[in-house]
């Protein structure tokens, strides 16, 4: 079976929705203006791309019609390049990397762009045409519930405070303000033209953000719950995508690889508790690479909520010390089509960057599901 | 030469005030003020800007108009004042700050543009002495009240150099674009308003000290003078305490010597102590009035005048306040302190006024309108000296040991105001009478019905001919609440207008437009459970308004101030609307637990689905009318109402409310040549599949408390009517299907006690239930 590797990881600035920075900027060209970059970065060769598999949690409006498709036209790759879109909610663009890793595996292609963008600005939640089915709404109506709750459902369940949930959100700002302040995540971002000018920094972290003032927050979604905007992540604009290569197409043409793909899942949860979804998604993948949870030496943690995210470090018996280094979704943003090939991406460099050996990137999805890949030190 | 860009010199409370409201009127607007010393050099003016859009009540009608306003300041942008045709000056009532910055704007201006002074206090022949004839030809002054945007009065001052163009073209301009009464006023201290008014004011305070009157007393024993409930000590916590000296020693200083206000003026002992302690009214720490907290209540409290103390503020009920509801006379003549006390008051304050014509006005219809519109008495002066009659006050006056002023003294025998040939006149200082003139283009219903009969008329309505072929329709029932007769009335209207006339338009000169249905006939027909008789009543309403929509002759409605709930969806099946500026639209059903079951969805909905702009599918426009209609949105002027749906883009605004109905009237004429009625809308509507949807949203609201239990409710039976009950969204849907669907779901709200309890608390306290 043929390998793939991540052979590239480029993002835009996560920037607030509304009144962003990005918030301006159309999501199919944010999408090409990343992933003209990460060819360009890359050295890959644009006439050997397969395909360009984009994500997206809202495939409508500007990031509807077949933005995979759209995007290489924008980017000016060769018509040779196919494009496709894809939805798995939030884990959208982890998918786009696992469906680019199995045809690598199958023998269908060696060179795929995989990206995710949203831009919440300009595409709401849950569309502009919401309608649901009623059967369904009736007979199971976790099915729709809001995310927000599922939240809550975790924080009762697994009895994670508000002092919790605040502490971990305080984590996720200090190491995001951190790692901004020190250049970290140069390398990853991709300037973006607008029309104001280039937009080059992330705009949702808050360096300020205390224990102090996340307390007095009101309860976001829930008017007796513990959850609030500030241990949620916040609504954001931005694109993601990494290079996914056949590992012996990479070594061919001197691709700077970052890390293997070892091994991919997805599993199923309960709908209303849908942010334990990495839980069985990781044990899966675990299980397929034949790795404990110990093996692993970077987690990136897809932080959708505080809540959900210890709830899945409990289970998993995650050390904190190793889960998102540069800080997580709370404090960076959560653009839900982009943050899976973001996390992705983000792992492989960070195996690349401390040296270790294996990492995974997880993350919980509406509906009730869990997204796993598990990287490889190439 | 057309008034086309303005500038704004002093970007203080006024002059921001005035800027917002040139821009309301669609007029490019330069703000200028002093340059800052640190940060940005206009930052001064920026920041005003910025205020004016969080300020409440708001001085922009729609928060796109502080686009026109461009700020500056005086050292770098004065040059720009080249390309202003009108130049307001509202900086610090200083004369030598004045003359200084008239020299700077003089030097840069364009030749014939107008400059004008925004001052209350100090004369044109002082402010203009000292400039070039040219200058002084071109300049006048323009007195706006504050807010700008809602005191309707601009007083206007112009001296013997002004040149007559400058007069004409700011009268068209601030009557028409900005809607105010302009009101012609000689160059005398305090002009017209403030004259009289801080002689009432100081009046008023002194006679209730030394009668031992009580705030709260001798501000109830105003009301039947048609004084706004805030009375005159409320006012002064209004306006500000601290700048009661700064005025009077103003006035004091240009006032000629034998005036009465310097008999009547004191200072008092009690007042300069409330400004020493910070207590200047609301915008201090309290002033004749406060608001304190006892635990988690508010209290209102009001000073003791003898003692300087606060104490609970009482709710005062006076036999002579309640006397005089139908007669101000009866206030007057009452045997009470309150009565002795509005006497006082009245007697020389009325006095006072008739001493003044004509040395501050040519007319008296010009001291009324100033009162009226300045400080928004219900009645001038000389229209209450007509209700108390000329012969008594002239009696009283002169019994208080008072000179009787040559126009009271006229005015014996007769009235200031008569009716001759249904034509409204006033006497004139000559002793004639005189038509009271209404400028072109201005066309008052009291002016027709004086001179007119009404064509139809039942206890709740009227209809008049308003001449070239229209009728007008006029709600006359209690706070033009809507009721079986008014509908019964609007559907003959109706067939009159089709057989005999060219259209017809709906409008009336109460406060308020409508605000809604007469919810105490709902509620008495809910409590003895006759169901059947409500459900006639709402399909009743539903055919008298798809009657008006298709009526075979255009009808306008014109509304000014609010017109809420079945007010609103009136104006939603008329042809067009021609609206005034202020005017407050919004279907607010679901604070009393019902929803708008007279068309009000149908029409909202077939509005925003034909809207351009929104996304395609069947939810966009659901979701919109679901936002606005489930929490009840208010617009808070016209041109927001255009934001919401409930005016088209082709629906006209008028910003003078005097000119509402001829504007109205010219509509139904442009429209009546070839006059079609609208296609009726069609409806794809998602169905319960974006029901579901709208609900979950109300659920995770009511999540965070941020909608009751009975919101749940109330918004899920609009929710259903909205999304096409069980429709499939390949469905075409009528207007009678959505019709049917309000009809079901009003029905199944009122009969529902949470909505009923929402109901009858309305009725009762006038605020929502958030039960």
């Amino acid at each position: 079976m043929t390998q793939a590797v991540i052979a590239g990881y480029a993002r835009s600035p996560f920037t607030p929705a509304g009144k962003g920075a990005l918030s301006r900027v159309r999501p199919d060209d944010l999408m090409a203006q990343v992933v003209r970059a990460l060819i360009e970065r890359t050295g890959a060769k644009p006439e050997d791309i397969e395909d360009i598999i984009i994500g997206c949690a809202f495939p409508e409006g500007e990031q509807g019609f077949n933005i995979g498709r759209v995007v290489g036209f924008l980017a000016d790759l060769p018509i040779t390049a196919a494009g496709s879109q894809v939805n798995r909610w939030c884990g959208s663009s982890m998918s786009a990397v696992h469906m680019a890793a199995g045809a690598v595996a199958a023998g269908a292609g060696d060179l795929f762009v995989c990206g995710g963008v949203e831009s919440m600005s300009r595409v709401p939640m849950l569309g502009f045409n919401p309608v649901l089915n009623p059967r369904l709404q009736k007979e199971k109506p976790d099915s729709y519930l809001g995310m927000g709750m599922t939240a809550e459902n975790l924080a009762q369940r697994y009895q994670i405070d508000r002092t919790a949930q605040q502490q971990f959100a305080v984590t996720s700002q200090q190491r995001a303000a951190a790692a901004q302040a020190e250049g970290r995540f140069a390398d990853e971002i991709v300037p973006i033209q607008t029309k104001a000018g280039a937009v080059s920094a992330d705009g949702c972290i808050r360096a300020d953000t205390t224990e102090e003032g996340l307390s007095a927050l009101r309860p976001a979604f829930l008017a007796t719950g513990t959850v609030t905007a500030g241990t949620s992540s916040p609504l954001t604009d931005g694109a993601s995508a990494v290079l996914v290569a056949s590992a012996d197409y990479a070594e061919k043409h001197g691709l700077p690889v970052l890390a293997r793909i070892a091994a991919m899942s997805v599993a199923g949860c309960a709908p209303d508790i849908m942010g334990i979804g990495p839980v069985p998604a990781a044990r899966k993948a675990l299980a397929r690479a034949g790795l404990e949870m110990s093996a692993m030496d970077v987690v990136e943690l897809n932080e959708a909520f505080a809540a959900q995210a210890l709830a899945v470090e409990r289970d998993l018996m995650l050390d904190h010390a190793r889960v998102n280094l540069d800080g997580g979704a709370i404090a960076l943003g959560h653009p839900l089509g982009a943050s899976g090939a973001r996390i992705t991406g983000k792992a492989a460099s960070l195996l690349a960057r401390t040296g270790g050996k294996h990492a995974m990137a997880t993350m919980c999805v509406g509906g009730g599901q869990g997204v796993a890949t598990i990287l490889a030190r190439a | 030469m057309a008034i086309e860009r303005c500038a704004v010199l002093g970007a203080g409370l006024m002059g921001s005030g005035i800027a917002a409201h040139l821009a309301n009127a669609g007029l490019p607007v330069l703000l200028l003020d002093m340059p800052a010393k640190e940060g940005p050099r206009s930052g001064a003016a920026a920041a005003a800007i910025e205020r004016l859009k969080k300020a409440d009540p708001q001085p922009l009608m729609t928060p796109d108009a502080a686009k026109l306003i461009t700020p500056g300041n005086f050292d770098d942008d004065l040059p720009k004042l080249a390309e202003c045709d009108w130049i307001i000056e509202v900086i610090v009532e200083d004369l030598g700050a004045k003359r200084a910055m008239y020299d700077r704007v003089d030097a840069v201006r364009k030749p014939g543009s107008i400059v004008s002074s925004n001052t209350s206090t100090i004369p044109l022949r002082s402010l203009a002495k000292k400039q070039s004839p040219a200058f002084q030809a071109d300049f006048c002054i323009t007195h706006f009240f504050n807010p700008p945007r809602y005191m309707r009065l601009l007083e206007l001052v112009t001296g013997p150099g002004t040149r007559p163009e400058v007069a004409a073209e700011l009268t068209q301009l601030c009557d028409v674009r900005l809607g105010k009464g302009v009101v012609h006023c000689k160059d005398t201290p305090g002009f017209i308003a403030n004259r009289i008014g801080t002689y009432w004011i100081t009046c008023a305070v002194n006679e209730a000290i030394a009668r031992g009157v009580t705030v709260e007393d001798a501000d109830a024993t105003h009301r039947p003078m048609g004084i706004p409930k805030t009375g005159v000590f409320g006012l002064v916590d209004l306006v500000g305490l601290d700048l009661m000296p700064l005025i009077a020693t103003s006035l004091l200083f240009s006032l000629p010597p034998g005036d009465d206000y310097r008999r009547i003026f004191k200072a008092h002992p009690l007042l300069t102590r409330m400004i020493a302690e910070g207590n200047t009214g609301r915008k201090g720490k309290g002033g004749f009035y406060r608001m304190t907290k006892a635990g988690r209540e508010r209290v209102r409290e009001a000073i003791d005048l003898s003692t300087g103390e606060y104490r609970p503020a009482a709710k005062p009920k006076l036999e002579a306040v309640e006397a005089a509801r139908r007669d101000l006379g009866a206030l007057v003549r009452h045997p009470s302190p309150a009565g002795e006390y509005a006497q006082a008051v009245l007697v020389q304050v009325l006095a006072y006024a008739a001493s003044l014509v004509p040395d501050i006005a040519d007319d008296i219809a010009s001291v009324d309108e100033a009162m009226r519109l300045g400080y928004a008495w219900t009645q001038g002066p000389f229209e209450l000296i007509d209700r108390l009659g000329a012969d008594w006050l002239a009696g009283a006056v002169e019994a208080a040991g008072l000179p009787v002023p040559p126009l009271l003294a006229l005015a014996r025998g007769r009235s200031f105001y008569r009716v001759q040939d249904g034509a409204l006149q006033c006497l004139t200082p000559a002793g004639e009478y005189a038509p009271v003139k209404r400028p072109p283009g201005v066309l008052l219903l009291q002016d027709i019905k004086r001179a007119s009969k009404p064509v139809l008329r039942n206890a709740s309505a009227a209809v008049w001919d308003i001449g070239d072929g229209v009728l007008c329709f006029e709600f006359t029932s209690k706070m033009n609440a809507l009721d079986p007769d008014i509908l019964g009335l609007l559907g003959q209207a109706l067939a009159l207008a089709s057989k005999s006339y060219k259209g017809m338009v709906i409008h009336n000169e109460g406060e308020n437009f409508s605000v809604g249905a007469n919810l105490g006939l709902a509620m008495f027909a809910a409590n003895v459970a006759a169901w059947p008789v409500i459900e006639q009543q709402v399909a009743g309403g539903q055919a008298a308004l798809k009657a008006l929509k298709y009526a075979l002759v255009p009808v306008v409605g014109a509304p000014s101030g609010m017109a809420l709930g079945g007010g609103c969806e009136i104006l939603l099946h008329c042809s067009a609307v021609q609206a005034h500026a202020e005017t407050y639209m919004g279907l607010v059903e679901v604070g009393v637990g019902l929803l708008p079951g007279w068309g009000g969805c149908k029409e909202l909905l077939g509005r925003w689905q034909a809207a351009p702009g929104l996304p395609r599918g069947p939810m966009p426009a659901v979701a919109k009318v679901f936002e606005v209609i489930s929490t009840a949105q208010v617009s808070k002027s016209a041109a927001q109402a255009r934001g919401l749906g409930f005016l088209r883009p082709t629906d006209g605004i008028t910003m003078n409310r005097d000119r509402l109905l001829h504007d109205a009237k010219q509509r139904v004429l442009a429209l009546a040549d070839g006059y079609q009625p609208p296609k009726a809308f069609e409806y794809s509507l998602p169905g319960p599949g974006g029901r579901v949807a709208l609900d979950l949203a109300v659920e995770g609201f009511a999540a965070t408390g941020k909608a009751t239990p009975h919101d749940v409710v109330v918004s899920k039976r609009v929710a259903r009517v909205l999304t096409g009950g069980d429709a499939d969204p390949l469905d075409v849907m009528t207007e009678d299907d959505v019709t049917a669907l309000e009809r079901e779901a009003f029905m199944a709200l009122v009969r529902t006690p949470a909505s009923l309890a929402r109901t009858e608390h309305m009725l009762t306290t006038g605020k929502p239930l958030r039960n």
